[in-house]
């Protein structure tokens, strides 16, 4: 049969266990977020012919799984976190390359303070590569707070954003979290507790961050056709993008206000005919606040530099023009590294929200980004 | 463990033959930048110039004047040396050979809060360990 571009859609989504430090393998973790994403579709193993993955390895994870022979695999070295496998599945299911894809991420705790106290994690006393011209000076490598710090503070002095507009933000993504039993911390959080809070990377503070825990995500990608076979009524792909701007390297941004979202924003908008207008919930990537108020002004919710203002006036809260990370954000349902947004749109457009459900979604877009690289993605009913 | 040095230092650059140029120049106290013979400045140094592609790249040095691009005051690094230098500014500094021309680099010699973006710095050599020497930013010197 030859390749054809096929209509995608999303079947099935799961969730392993998530939290601080879980006692589980990586395969266990990996097992359990795929077996439920299969639950949900009401596929088995013999349904599933491709794996795209970043954590763990694609080909290996298929085995494991009794997924093999596999007709594609894809393992990610570093990029836009969820988004690109998730981008690599969509499009090997487009292109023919396999009938159904499930697309992984796991990803662990990182090491803490604690960690570095007691010698478990040491840093290094030089450094070659491009660290020469970066930890010499106090950026240390894997401290991605330092690069939001950065971000922040050139998007306070461009374009005026100040920091009740971020608490605004932050207290936001918490109500939601109130409406979501998956979300990890869900107790109400005011402007001025944001206030009070700690810095992490002046002017970044501990509730401008994803909230580190040990999770995978899985999302299963399979022809439109096919997909209307399962338990749900079809998710489908209505567009998706990717864009690099700089070297993978965080510190080598030419406009640290911006970043990479508007180049990719552009990039899926010019493949639908659907506009910023007829969203109807956003799913922003905040491994960092700053990032998901970036994405508000690149998507075209508001004008570039307005987001401040634009979050301020509650537009992104339930019950506004548009609902923003209505799950509560990976702040506060945990770094899934944005499996978790493309799980809460497949959700809300399928109408299983509940408390937080956006009355008759049907477009939903998602994303990941931070320094040079971004992605994207437009579901629809 | 940390060891002392650890504390002591920041982390020593480990220069290999791309860069060695540029730790050279600043134990010298010149702040060298690879040009290609099209003009194009470039840093990190690169076997390639990303506006024209020209290999021919050597070294030159700049005026060692930019501007603070943006900043940040990391409040928990993870080196036990900046452990130990809280409230330190770190920066992007970009200089004013071309545009977006950046280096990463510390704004020195200024209380934090008075750093602004768009600030004019110029460079300064510093001595952070016996036989170890930093490009730091400083605030312009009036006029210049």
């Amino acid at each position: 049969m030859p390749n054809s571009l096929n209509r995608v859609a999303i079947a099935g989504v799961g969730y392993s266990q998530t939290g601080r430090r879980l006692n589980l393998t990586n395969d266990e973790m990996v097992r359990q977020a795929v077996t439920a994403a299969m639950a949900d579709a009401g596929m088995t193993p013999a349904d599933i012919d491709g794996v795209a993955t970043m954590g763990g390895e694609a080909m290996s994870i298929g085995h494991l799984l009794g997924l093999d022979p596999l007709s594609y695999f894809f393992t990610s070295n570093g990029g836009p976190a969820f988004v690109e496998p998730a981008m690599n599945a969509y499009t090997a299911v487009a292109a023919g390359m396999a009938h159904t894809v499930v697309a992984v991420r796991l990803i662990r705790q990182q090491p803490g303070q604690a960690d570095r106290n007691s010698g478990a994690v040491t840093m290094p006393a030089t450094v070659g590569g491009d660290a020469q011209f970066t930890s010499p000076f106090g950026a240390d490598a894997g401290a991605v707070a330092m690069i939001a710090g950065l971000e922040m503070t050139a998007h306070m002095a461009k374009f005026g954003t100040t920091e009740e507009q971020f608490a605004i933000n932050a207290s936001t993504q918490r109500y939601h979290a109130g409406l979501n039993d998956d979300a990890l911390l869900r107790d109400p959080l005011s402007v001025e507790d944001y206030l009070n809070s700690r810095f992490v990377s002046k002017p970044v503070r501990i509730f401008d961050c994803d909230y580190p825990v040990d999770s995978s995500s899985a999302v299963i990608f399979t022809t439109v056709e096919r997909a209307r076979d399962w338990q749900h009524k079809p998710v489908v792909v209505e567009a998706g993008a990717l864009s690099s701007l700089r070297d993978m390297n965080f510190y080598q941004l030419d406009d640290y206000a911006t970043t990479s979202p508007k180049h990719c924003a552009d990039l899926l908008w010019s493949r639908t005919d659907l506009t910023p207008a007829d969203v109807d919930c956003a799913q922003l990537y905040d491994g960092f606040s700053i990032i998901t108020l970036q994405l508000l002004e690149a998507l075209g919710f508001c004008g570039m530099g307005e987001s401040g203002p634009f979050v301020e006036a509650g537009h992104t809260r339930l019950g506004g023009s548009l609902p923003t990370n209505t799950d509560g954000g990976a702040c506060n349902v945990g770094r899934r590294h944005g499996a978790n947004f493309c799980i809460e749109s497949v959700r809300q457009i399928r109408g299983e929200c509940g408390d937080r459900q956006v009355p008759g979604a049907e477009v939903a877009v998602w994303t990941n980004a931070v320094g040079p690289f971004a992605g994207a993605m437009l579901l629809t009913a | 463990m940390a060891t002392d040095s650890d504390v002591l230092y920041p982390p020593r650059p480990e220069p290999d033959a791309l860069t060695q140029f540029f730790w050279d120049g600043v134990n010298e106290h010149k702040l060298l930048i690879q040009r290609c013979s099209n003009g194009h400045y470039i840093h990190w140094p690169k076997i390639v110039c990303r506006f024209c592609l020209s290999t021919d790249l050597a070294p030159a040095e700049v005026s060692g004047r930019g501007q603070v691009a943006t900043f940040t005051q990391p409040v928990q690094p993870f080196h036990p040396y900046f452990q130990q230098h809280p409230g330190y500014v770190l920066a992007v500094i970009e200089l004013v050979e071309q545009p977006h021309l950046t280096l990463v680099s510390n704004v020195v010699d200024v209380a934090a809060e008075d750093v602004r973006v768009g600030m004019p710095v110029e460079v300064t050599f510093r001595e952070v360990a016996p036989g170890f020497t930093l490009p730091l930013f400083r605030p312009a010197a009036t006029g210049s």
